[in-house]
């Protein structure tokens, strides 16, 4: 660390901050050593911060701008198996760019922490928030949250790398923001100070699988059908001991920092007595909550369940959370062209997943807020209206509806 | 009958369009007889390198239905007939994706034939097959390994050979004439007829009884399962080498455990140290590190590495010092250099004794030396 | 700038260094002249060398699970990331050892592509790795002159009129593969003015590769090697040539051996003395007739042939490198 660094997050404090500056604090707090940077809206935000911290003397990193997508994801890809601690980012189409490198990435175990600033995948051209970018890896061993405030951004950042080096889990790490509102949305943060973060957060250590003339192995050979079977395996159980580390990582971060999220997984709000539960992700939360305080006061009782993890899925939190209400209504930020009931990529899962339960609640499927449309809350209302009906009448007339859609 | 398999062990690449023309052809001529059947070469032997053994099946059955009953294996799990288009490959395979050398003869049905191409004498063939404990019976068709590249194919004959040979050893597979219709249908000129005619007419079969052959135990490698095989798929390096046999001069270099590429090899170098004026060119151009450096600084092809490519041969300045020799003269993979160094003159009758043989014999061709250069060597074997 | 490894040049054949560092334990074809390069590459480089392998040959048929030939630490990228994997592992490299969290020392990092990864894919990866000047680091192409390793299909280095998997000659086109090879180390050097070092070699020049790898190595900042490899399943020829038609490539003028050392180009061996008409060039057919992928070539063809390679002898700005001249003043 360079000694401006070491000076500027010598104490803790409040700064007025977005949610891609945040994640440019984390990466100095965390002393990350190689960055790499493409521009593309929203998330190069992020780049623009960590380039002027570095800039400043404030953070002391090798930041490369890469020539694509492709290659920012393969250098820290590289640099991650040397042993570096290491951060990348990006959005929509450059995401799906750079998608070869992704999955390998998770292939190799490599605990890359990346920030996808979430944006519609062209074509056409929109800058704006959609989820099917980032989504687009929940099959291949990549953890994956999406955060909803500047604060969060900051605390997710940290707890990804202590999650993500971990060595019983190796796996890379996203985290999700929403485009414009949250990437570029600024809100009252708490920086906590170098000498917590150090302790919260050693230095990476590849052990045994690090790349080095001392260390002599040979990475990722190829392999035929009498072995793939078995590394999946292995990575299949590396997100199984995540869903372990996970909790252990947020109670020291608890210990550490004093303060911290009741739960890892799932944010509720109201849920307790609720009978209709709307679920959704990402900054999506803000103007449920407001459409719920106002529904409450007429004595509706709604409540919002927040799904932060989507990777690993909070199988277990989800059902106890959900199984006693009369509905759930999801509303994705993405669309699942074809799927079933032709619902959002968060439904199908979330079906999925209650589905062993003895008592269903009714499931309803509703797409909103594509391409950076904001979620009003007359929108929520409408979502909770047709749960009511749903409630009312014991059967769902339509499984999937597009929200403040034009005709 | 229900269904006939037979396989084709072959030489990558230089072999793959003589396997493919034979399993196809079978199936042709299956279908003159109304039956159904498939040909395909293994999937993890592609992509296929030079030499590297390989295998390609013909499935021949009554009913589609028959047929898929042997099918929902993918690979046959035995065969009634294997054919072994290289006769060096009768000391085992390899294949390039697999660890364990595998016998010749493992998927031949008890009782089932292995068609060899070969000059040598069934009883020289037999020291290198693999014994086993159930008979099978062995058929040789006196020919010279046929290799072409993946280009240009060398069309002597070979192909037809084997099909009316094999005819005449399975005759439950088809008959000689719905195999002659069928080459026919795909334009086979009455030459080519007449060297499947003749090879049916001649070809005989030898019983090989259990506990003939070799008694070696051939090398096999149990596969560590996910939760000893290492995270992040990581494998170790090999170890870095020292002084030679393990002691201070030369050099040695540390080789692989588990993968030993011999079976690739049809030719192996032979040294004459004598005259090897220590130029280091065989030892520099070598691709698969093969030569140990020894303590009076010659250099020792190593035959756990080395897979017969001939480089070595054909960059050494000095006449006769290394000669590629047919890897059937050999029985072990020993040291050259021990043997000469433990017994000069009894190498060298050893060597001059191979190495006259080898250049009586001919050259023992490897693919393409030059446009047009099949021609002449087909006419110049008829000729013979 | 970290520092670079003391590598010196190797002073005659018999002064090549005896340690191996690509041993057994790879399934390449028989005579794979770019197997020898990865052996010859390690040698030069010692056991203080990471190396990452691109797609292709030298990964699949190199390393395959299990198994693997390397003494050094070795690693896999991805087809068009020789680049990327060079710059990300020299950047750690850096980072760390400035940090104070791994021990100082220079490390050589050398990633290699094949022409599909190198002169097709990964170029544009090549090309931002040989910006950076802070980083040491070489890429090294080796050029069977096909995607050898998915069965032989054209790339945009193979040569005009070659047989392919995609390049097929058939009744109505004899010839398929109608682009000339692409000129990619002088398009690299004239490209990267603050590269220090772009050189073309051939293994069957023992010396010469081991001499240009460690000047590569230890020249400083990102440098790139293409190296002209035989390969006998591709070109199919009989495997004990694979070091005759490295020569003949070489003698034929088809292929130019030279160093850019600091912006001065050196030609070498005998492309040199070609140049310096010491040497006469042989005929191009010597060399197209002893390959399979060449058989259908008629003579015409071969004119053709020769004629392009005349041309790029006798008429391109600096013969066999740069093809376009200053307009002569009418």
């Amino acid at each position: 660390m360079t000694t401006t660094q070491t000076q500027l997050f010598q104490t803790e404090k409040e700064e007025l901050i977005s949610g891609s500056e945040a994640i440019a604090i984390a990466c100095a707090l965390a002393d990350v050593d190689v960055i790499t940077a493409y521009p593309i809206r929203p998330y190069d935000t992020v780049m623009q911060y960590v380039s002027k911290l570095k800039a400043d003397g404030a953070f002391d990193c090798d930041f490369i701008v890469a020539e694509s997508e492709h290659s920012q994801f393969e250098i820290v890809k590289h640099a991650s198996a040397v042993g570096a601690r290491t951060f990348c980012g990006s959005s929509g189409v450059g995401w799906f760019y750079a998608m070869e490198a992704i999955t390998v990435t998770a292939g190799l175990r490599l605990p890359v922490v990346a920030m996808v600033g979430n944006r519609a995948l062209d074509d056409p051209g929109a800058f704006g928030v959609e989820h099917n970018d980032a989504l687009a890896v929940r099959d291949l061993g990549w953890m994956l949250y999406w955060v909803a405030t500047a604060q969060e951004a900051l605390d997710t950042a940290l707890l990804a790398w202590k999650i993500a080096e971990d060595p019983r889990v190796f796996l890379p790490f996203a985290v999700s923001c929403d485009g414009s509102f949250l990437t570029h949305s600024q809100a009252i943060v708490r920086v906590p100070d170098n000498k917590k973060v150090r302790q919260f957060l050693p230095n990476y250590n590849r052990g045994k699988l690090q790349l080095h003339p001392d260390n002599p192995i040979t990475v990722a050979p190829q392999v035929n059908e009498d072995w793939l079977m078995e590394i999946r395996r292995q990575t299949n159980e590396a997100m199984l001991r995540a869903t372990q580390v996970i909790p252990e990582a947020y109670d020291e971060f608890k210990q550490v920092f004093g303060r911290g999220d009741p739960s890892p997984w799932i944010e509720e709000f109201m849920t307790e007595d609720a009978e209709i539960v709307l679920v959704g992700m990402g900054t999506l939360a803000m103007p449920v909550r407001v459409a719920i305080r106002r529904l409450r006061e007429q004595g509706k009782k709604v409540g919002f369940l927040r799904v932060k993890f989507f990777r690993p899925f909070a199988t277990e939190e989800i059902r106890n959370a959900l199984s006693h209400c009369k509905a759930v209504g999801v509303i994705d930020r993405d669309y699942s062209y074809g799927s079933p009931s032709f619902g959002g990529v968060l439904f199908n899962d979330l079906r999925a997943a209650l589905y062993p339960l003895q008592r269903h609640p009714l499931m309803l499927s509703f797409i909103a807020g594509l391409g950076g449309r904001e979620v009003m809350v007359r929108d929520v209302n409408q979502v909770v209206d047709m749960c009511q009906k749903a409630i009312d009448t014991g059967k769902i007339e339509q499984e999937n509806t597009w929200i403040a859609v034009r005709e | 009958m229900a269904t006939v398999a037979v396989e084709v062990v072959y030489r990558g690449i230089y072999q793959r369009t003589l396997a493919r023309n034979i399993v196809r052809s079978i199936v042709f001529a299956a279908r003159k007889e109304g039956k159904i059947g498939t040909a395909f070469g293994r999937y993890g032997d592609s992509p296929e390198r030079n030499g590297i053994p390989a295998k390609q099946f013909a499935i021949v059955a009554d009913t589609p239905e028959e047929l898929e009953e042997n099918l929902a294996v993918y690979e046959a799990q035995e065969v009634d007939v294997t054919i072994n288009v290289d006769d060096t490959m009768c000391k085992g395979i390899e294949s390039w994706a697999w660890y364990g050398l595998e016998p010749i003869n493992k998927l031949t049905k008890p009782g089932g034939t292995l068609i060899v191409t070969s000059r040598q004498p069934a009883e020289d063939l037999i020291q290198d097959i693999h014994q086993r404990s159930e008979p099978f019976n062995l058929s040789i068709i006196p020919s010279t390994a046929s290799f072409s590249g993946l280009w240009v194919y060398k069309d002597d004959h070979t192909d037809m050979r084997i099909l009316g040979a094999l005819c005449k050893v399975c005759p439950d597979l088809v008959s000689l004439d719905s195999m002659m219709a069928a080459l026919k249908d795909q334009g086979t000129s009455d030459v080519k007829l007449s060297s499947a005619q003749k090879a049916y007419d001649r070809t005989t079969q030898r019983p090989v009884e259990p506990g003939e052959g070799s008694t070696e135990v051939p090398f096999s490698f149990d596969l560590p399962g996910w939760k000893s095989m290492e995270e992040g798929l990581v494998i170790r390096g090999i170890e870095q080498g020292g002084g030679f046999r393990g002691g201070q001069e030369g050099y040695q270099p540390a080789r692989n455990a588990v993968f030993k590429k011999w079976s690739t090899r049809s030719m192996r170098p032979v040294v004459n140290f004598e005259t090897c004026i220590k130029c280091t060119l065989c030892w520099l151009q070598c691709p698969d590190t093969c030569f140990d450096v020894t303590p009076d600084g010659l250099f020792d092809a190593n035959m756990e590495s080395c897979c017969g490519c001939g480089v070595c041969e054909s960059v050494c300045p000095v006449p006769n010092c290394i000669t590629m020799v047919n890897e059937a003269e050999f029985n072990d993979n020993n040291s050259e250099w021990e043997a000469w160094q433990k017994d000069a003159n009894s190498y060298k009758q050893w060597m001059t004794a191979l190495v006259e043989k080898q250049q009586a014999a001919g050259e023992r061709s490897h693919g393409f030396h030059h446009v047009g250069g099949y021609a002449e060597e087909i006419a110049n074997s008829r000729d013979s | 700038m970290t520092s670079v490894q003391d590598l010196p040049q190797v002073r005659g054949v018999k002064n090549i260094p005896v340690e191996e560092y690509f041993t057994s334990g790879h399934r390449t074809c028989q005579g794979c002249e770019s197997a020898l390069v990865m052996r010859l590459m390690v040698k030069a480089a010692g056991q203080r060398t990471i190396v990452l392998g691109s797609t292709g040959c030298m990964y699949v048929a190199n390393t395959t699970y299990y198994s693997t030939p390397w003494v050094v630490p070795w690693m896999h990228t991805q087809l068009g990331s020789s680049g990327s994997a060079a710059t990300g592992t020299a950047a750690a490299l850096a980072s760390m050892m400035r940090k104070g969290k791994m021990k100082q020392e220079p490390i050589n990092v050398i990633a290699f592509c094949g022409d599909g990864g190198g002169v097709d894919m990964g170029l544009s990866a090549i090309s931002a790795a040989l910006q950076h000047d802070e980083y040491n680091l070489l890429i090294i192409c080796y050029d069977n002159e096909s995607y050898a390793n998915t069965d032989i299909q054209v790339s945009g280095s193979s040569p005009w009129g070659a047989n392919s998997t995609f390049s097929p000659p058939g009744k109505v086109h004899r010839i398929m593969n109608k682009r000339w090879k692409k000129n990619t180390a002088p398009m690299l050097a004239a490209g990267h003015p603050d590269c220090k070092y772009v050189a073309t070699t051939c293994a069957s020049y023992g010396l010469d590769f081991t001499n240009k790898i460690r000047r590569a190595l230890t020249i400083g900042g990102p440098t790139f090697v293409h190296c002209f490899d035989p390969c006998p399943k591709g070109w199919d020829y009989d495997p004990k040539y694979s070091h005759e038609l490295g020569m003949l490539g070489i003698e034929t003028g088809l292929w130019v051996l030279y160093e850019i050392v600091n912006g001065e180009l050196v030609l070498n061996g005998p492309s040199r003395t070609i140049a310096k008409g010491i040497r006469q060039r042989k005929p191009v057919e010597e060399y197209l007739m002893r390959q399979g992928r060449f058989a259908h070539m008629t003579k015409e063809d071969i004119k053709f042939f020769q004629e392009k390679v005349d041309e790029s002898w006798e008429k391109w700005w600096i013969p066999g490198l740069i093809p376009f001249g200053e307009k002569e003043e009418a």
